[in-house]
């Protein structure tokens, strides 16, 4: 079985022992693991068998799709394909229509109970599932059918760990997350919009080496990226706590590079590691660019107020918590001071958005 | 209106103090590694550091006098310190992009070792060689 280790199949495409050793070393890093973790990363990596993938995209925009193909990094995201047998993906495999159906399910077939299931896009439930059909199956009976047979299944982007846009109010089509419909399958969600690559990246590399999924959270997210929030590992957190603050996008604050939390930045409650991974090969990042985080790899982000709201300030003023007002934004030294009692009434603050809200 | 002329600039001057800390741990390392022989590793991308701090740690450091050029899936560049035994190390990937870097503490990094299976596989390789040849 020597030649259908990855190690093998990566040495007879001219990879070597070396260039895996520098590509476990990043994705560690990545994965904020220990630093020495990259070697034995390395070593049971080396080892592991190929795993079959089916990946499977639903009502969604394709964009978690274009964010790892269109990866400027091809020596971790490339390798990650030669990794695995990807089996079907509609938008990447050369064949269509009925060819297409027969390569799933023979995929099905042959490693019936070992296959990854990835789903990338929410199930819509309204019409009996008619929103959105592949090959004449509404999507609700392509995830049952296939989730059937799946060691476990990836829920790739909000939209599939949460619903995401199309459950956006008033959630015309009745999205629901992978996991509102499937209950029997170890599930991991990816999201963001989109997902960092390297996420997905570092799940199916933890997949491949330990053959299970990693630990997770409370919201089905792998801890090695969505343990910590924006804010706990942004370049800017030194300035929230000196409690420097932008006031505005142009002002002298936000040129020295100072923190965006009272321009709407969501870091403080958003699980993402956006800080230390970046976007674009490691170029930049939102908060980088000089722009607040948006939330978006937590749930209903879409609906949970303006993107430029700070957080303490709530989303209904008429509505507003006596926590809320205690809490609200007062530039200086007493933001660092209390910045804990305002995160968590920031948290309890942060309510649906309404249409008065959308006009302002 | 050029770009030059509009007055935002990329905020890559301010230290936040982040890296300061990281002079500790290179001690610490350093020390376990004459005692023990057991050095580190420091995942530079993993800390919250400004280009600026990424900057004063490299000049706190200083250069060396080794310097190790290799090409593998992407330029990798290994440069011993001002420090003797602690190495900066840079992996890029295939477009020259920056991929991950750290700082290691070992009187050798490993990743310059070769692999006792490759020297076997190069051995066999250079057996035959040899035999074709006669």
């Amino acid at each position: 079985m020597r030649a259908n280790r990855i190690l093998d199949t990566l040495a007879g495409q001219g990879i070597t022992r070396r260039a895996f050793l520098k590509y476990c070393a990043t994705l560690a890093s990545l994965m904020a693991l220990p630093p020495s973790a990259g070697k034995a990363f390395a070593d049971a990596l080396a080892k592991a068998p190929r795993p079959s993938v089916i990946w499977l995209p639903f009502q969604e925009c394709t964009g978690c799709t274009e964010a790892i193909t269109r990866s400027h990094s091809p020596s971790i995201e490339g390798m990650l394909f030669d990794m695995i047998s990807l089996d079907y993906q509609e938008t990447l495999m050369a064949a269509a229509g009925h060819q297409a159906e027969a390569a799933l399910h023979e995929a099905i077939q042959r490693n019936m109970g070992k296959y990854l299931l990835i789903v990338d896009g929410s199930v819509p439930l309204g019409l009996d599932g008619a929103y959105s059909c592949i090959a004449g199956r509404s999507n609700l009976e392509t995830l049952k059918e296939v989730a059937a047979g799946a060691a476990a299944i990836v829920a790739m982007g909000s939209c599939a760990a949460y619903g995401g846009l199309p459950k956006a109010n008033p959630n015309p089509t009745g999205a629901v997350a992978v996991s509102d419909v499937i209950k029997d399958k170890p599930i991991i969600n990816i999201p963001g919009c989109p997902p960092i690559p390297v996420v997905m990246t570092g799940v199916l590399a933890h997949f491949l080496t330990f053959g299970g999924l990693p630990e997770l959270d409370r919201l089905g997210r792998p801890k090695a990226f969505y343990g910590e929030t924006i804010h706990d590992r942004c370049y800017r957190r030194p300035f929230y706590d000196q409690g420097k603050f932008a006031k505005t996008f142009d002002d002298e604050g936000a040129r020295k590079g100072w923190c965006l939390f009272e321009l709407g930045c969501k870091g403080p409650v958003t699980y993402n590691a956006c800080a230390s991974v970046k976007w674009n090969d490691g170029t930049s990042w939102p908060v980088e660019s000089g722009h607040g985080c948006l939330g978006c790899s937590e749930p209903d982000f879409w609906d949970a107020g303006g993107f430029y709201k700070a957080l303490s300030m709530p989303a209904r003023p008429l509505k507003l918590e006596p926590a809320a007002i205690a809490a609200g934004v007062v530039a200086g030294a007493a933001i660092a001071a209390s910045s804990r009692s305002r995160k968590s009434a920031a948290k309890a603050a942060h309510e649906t958005t309404t249409l008065a809200d959308l006009e302002k | 209106m050029t770009l030059p002329d509009i007055p935002v600039a990329a905020a890559t001057g301010t230290l936040t103090g982040n890296a300061r800390a990281v002079l500790g741990e290179v001690a610490t390392l350093l020390d376990g590694l004459l005692r023990t022989g057991e050095g580190g590793l420091i995942d530079i991308r993993g800390l919250p550091m400004s280009p600026a701090d990424r900057q004063w740690l490299l000049e706190q450091l200083g250069k060396g006098e080794v310097e190790i050029l290799m090409d593998i899936g992407g330029r990798s560049r290994i440069v011993e310190t001002g420090l003797p035994a602690v190495w900066w190390i840079e992996h890029r990937n295939e477009h020259g992009v920056l991929a991950s870097e750290f700082v290691q503490v070992a009187y050798v990094p490993e990743l310059i070792s070769a692999h006792p299976d490759d020297v076997e596989s190069g051995l066999e390789a250079l057996r035959s060689r040899i035999s074709e040849l006669s």
